[in-house]
């Protein structure tokens, strides 16, 4: 950054436009401001200052207005009040101004606007303008305000970095520009965030996944091992009845016993045609059951209809004549009380207009359609359960049927086993073992049918399960992925800031003790320069112990220079440095040397300084690399202050 | 100069790690003019949108394995 | 009209109930083969017993409007809301018919489960003894 110019209107003591150019060429760098105290130094300081970061140290705005220009206006006028800036960076060069208006009270005083005007714009080198979008961030970008301290330096505080009770100054300036308290914040911040996702990922459910999986399979398993055994089962039993069958056709062959066996086979069949009829007629009665709800509500429907017909008849319904009422009567080309018309004649017309006009409301229709409807439901109801009635009649007949047919068999059965021919009795035996295996076997079916359809409804749970359980895992992956990327983030940046910190603190010193040990004369009785862990700033004596007691005023004041320039130096935000009175406190032999080293410390030099300040040996030496020099005359007649070339 | 050392600070780290260090100290650089700033937030996103493309890179890489069992 | 809602409501908690109705194989334990049928004997039942349910905020879809028989469901549930209103008005608001229905299904719903898996017997049988 490189100062262009500063242009002040009606700001403090500097009524009017005024402007003053900085020197800024690599040999021709310096810019000498002289004034007597009170003429302005400390105002154009503050003026600066308040151009790039606005009021937030001045208490009162309004004493920032010239007062001259405020009393050459009329009540209820406006003062405008403003500093432009224009500064160099990076190759392109910015203008800042800030504007404050007043407006002048009954009483003589000023009113200032709640708001400052402020803008920047950016120009190109073809002379192309355009307004910076973030000014604030744009300006803390290229000089920070918790740094600028050490840029625009106010000579009076110069004590301040070298006294012992310093540290902690000496600490945030520090930790402000080498960024420590920027790593500082973000390492807290990080393990604050991965304390967070540490309890979140406590609280996810792991493994769960795992286990639904486990479960599949297992279930998936038994199902198939069911099924298995049932179609095993279901051949075996084939295989059964296929002995049966052979057994029968055995005792067929055998004279005694035909007749028995052809009469068993008889009811056999019909046996099998009773149990298909009663099945279908379970099956028939399901149908109606389903649907038989119609028949519950008796008394709502009955109501419902009462309350139809009682809106009908007090008239609450529009009696509307439906409109295929009228047509069927146009079509007949007949009159509703039954006489026929003529077409075109005045009633035909008068039935096509009322089509037209009278549509039917579709409540009205909607009325007479549902009473019709609800009217018929309880002749549905009563047919309905007559219907069932009469199926559940055939079923108790079926059941009946299919006792007697059973006890038939039953019976059949005995007879054949009990013949007294062995060889029948022997088949009729194993035949009625075989059955009763059959039996059994029907029975396991009916078991492992239950489970096969349970562990099939489980199934299918569980892969929904396993779906939910998927999504989650992703979610669970995702924080753990989160939560590792900042720990580790939080602990690159623990690990490698004691390091930094120190080498930042190395840094400082070094650079400290180069630039002061070109700026005292005593250079013989100090060793060393030290900032230690604590941050205090320091001089060693060549005994090895702390001298900073022992520094007069002045050194004392000449370290605190040091060290600040030696940030500005280190931090290489390539900015001027602009000192308000800096000599002021320090004794001749110190200003010869610092005035002979300043302008090799800085790429652009803005020195405000009274007469006194600037003798000839200071004079001397600065005079190589002064560019443009200015002298600020207070006129008394005015009571203004005029920048003036010297 | 002090930016440089910062970025070179963290070179021997996983890019992905170098990062998410950047992104959170420029944010909060931005706000180191506060006292307490509310940076959570802003940062618990720079985390999340880091996360998911890490997590998009170790999802393929362990596909990649997959096929090569 | 536009906003006539299209999908008919159950609560959460009645869901159980609708699916031990109608999930499974066998038709003497299993009776119903619908939602939308064993939805209308919830109804009937309710409004039989003249009690409603409202439900809660936590509902599903199960059947959708177009499910139910022209000739039977609709009027009946047409009536059922005439008789709760007593506003014929109500014929022409679909909402408000299903609103009704709803409240109905979610009170009649645990006298259907009650009377047909409870007691002894085939559920089919039980269900046969509650028709009227």
């Amino acid at each position: 950054m490189k100062f262009e110019r500063i242009t002040l209107e009606n700001f403090r003591q500097y009524f009017g436009r005024q402007r003053l150019e900085f020197a800024r060429d690599k040999q021709r760098k310096v810019t000498v401001i002289h004034g007597v105290n009170g003429t302005g130094k400390t105002s154009l300081f503050l003026a600066l200052n308040w151009c790039l970061y606005g009021s937030e140290y001045v208490n009162n705005v309004g004493e920032l207005i010239s007062k001259e220009a405020i009393s050459r206006i009329n009540i209820s006028d406006f003062v405008d009040m403003s500093v432009e800036l224009s500064f160099l960076h990076e190759g392109e060069r910015y203008i800042v101004k800030r504007m404050r208006r007043g407006m002048k009270m009954i009483d003589g005083g000023v009113q200032p606007d709640p708001l400052d005007d402020f803008t920047m714009i950016r120009m190109h080198g073809d002379g192309q303008s355009e307004p910076v979008k973030n000014p604030i961030g744009t300006i803390n970008a290229i000089l920070p305000a918790n740094v600028r301290t050490y840029f625009l330096f106010d000579g009076e505080k110069i004590d301040d970095f070298a006294k012992p009770e310093s540290a902690k100054q000496v600490k945030e300036a520090v930790y402000l520009v080498f960024k420590l308290e920027t790593l500082e914040r973000a390492h807290r911040h990080l393990e604050i965030s991965a304390a967070d996702f540490r309890k979140e990922l406590k609280n996810t459910s792991s493994g769960e996944l795992r286990n639904l999986i486990e479960r599949d399979e297992k279930a998936r398993a038994a199902l198939e091992k069911n099924e298995k055994r049932r179609e095993e089962l279901t051949n075996v039993i084939e295989q059964i009845g296929r002995k049966i069958a052979d057994i029968e056709q055995r005792l067929r062959d055998i004279q005694n016993v035909r007749v028995l066996q052809q009469q068993r086979d008889f009811t056999e069949r019909n046996l099998k045609q009773q149990r298909t009829d009663l099945d279908n007629v379970t099956n028939e009665v399901r149908e109606l059951a389903i649907s038989a709800y119609f028949t519950v509500p008796k008394a709502v429907i009955g109501r419902s209809i009462a309350i139809l017909d009682a809106k009908r008849e007090k008239g609450e319904i529009p009696s509307n004549i439906r409109r295929q009422f009228i047509e069927d009567l146009i079509v007949r080309m007949e009159c509703i009380c039954g006489r026929s018309f003529e077409d075109g004649g005045v009633q035909h017309r008068r039935l096509l207009g009322l089509i037209e006009t009278t549509l039917p409301d579709s409540l009205g229709d909607d009325v007479l359609e549902i009473s019709a409807t609800l009217r018929m439901f309880e002749e549905r109801a009563t047919r309905h359960r007559a219907n069932i009635s009469q199926l559940m009649q055939r079923r108790t007949e079926l059941m009946g049927l299919i006792a007697d047919l059973d006890a038939e068999l039953d019976d059949l059965g005995r007879q054949l086993k009990g013949s007294p021919l062995e060889e029948v009795s022997s088949l009729e035996k194993h035949r009625q073992g075989f059955i009763a295996d059959i039996g059994s076997f029907y029975v396991e079916i009916g078991r492992l049918n239950k489970s096969i359809d349970e562990l099939t409804k489980d199934i299918a749970q569980l892969d929904k399960d396993i779906i939910k359980a998927k999504k989650n895992e992703q979610k669970e992956k995702l924080l753990s992925t989160k939560l590792y990327l900042t720990q580790e983030a939080a602990d690159a940046i623990k690990r490698e800031y004691q390091a930094y910190a120190d080498d930042m603190r190395a840094r400082i010193e070094a650079k400290t003790k180069e630039i002061f040990k070109r700026l005292i004369w005593k250079e013989s009785y100090f060793q060393d320069v030290r900032v230690d862990q604590d941050f205090n700033l320091g001089v060693i004596d060549q005994y090895g112990r702390p001298a900073r007691p022992e520094l007069s005023a002045g050194e004392r004041q000449v370290l605190s220079l040091s060290f600040i320039t030696a940030m500005s130096r280190i931090s290489e935000e390539e900015a001027p440095l602009v000192m308000d009175t800096p000599f002021g406190r320090l004794s001749s032999q110190h200003r010869a040397n610092i005035t002979e080293q300043l302008p090799l410390l800085s790429d652009q030099l803005v020195l405000l300084v009274t007469d006194e300040e600037l003798r000839d040996q200071e004079r001397a030496n600065l005079t190589p690399y002064i560019g443009n020099e200015y002298r600020l005359v207070f006129d008394t007649r005015t009571n203004y202050t005029k920048i003036t070339e010297a | 100069m002090i930016n440089e050392r910062l970025s070179q600070l963290f070179t021997k780290y996983d890019p992905v790690i170098q990062t998410l260090i950047s992104e959170v100290l420029t944010l909060e650089q931005a706000y180191i003019s506060m006292e307490r700033p509310h940076v959570k937030e802003q940062i618990d996103q720079i985390i999340s949108r880091l996360a998911v493309k890490e997590q998009e890179h170790i999802d393929k890489s362990e596909e990649g394995n997959r096929r090569l069992i | 009209m536009a906003d006539d809602r299209d999908t008919v409501a159950i609560d959460e908690t009645a869901h159980e109930i609708y699916k031990q109705l109608t999930e499974g194989s066998n038709v003497l334990a299993v009776p119903f083969r619908t939602m939308k049928d064993v939805f209308m004997w919830a109804v009937c039942l309710g409004v039989q017993q003249g009690k409603k349910k409202s439900l809660t905020s936590k509902k599903l879809t199960v059947f959708r409007w177009a499910q139910f028989d022209q000739q039977t469901d609709i009027p009946l549930l047409k009536a059922v809301a005439i008789a709760d209103s007593g506003d014929i008005s109500i014929l022409l608001k679909r909402n408000d018919i299903l609103s009704v229905a709803e409240e109905y299904a979610n009170a009649g719903i645990y006298d259907l489960r009650d009377g047909v898996f409870g007691g002894y017997g085939q559920p089919l049988w039980n269900l046969v003894s509650l028709i009227g």
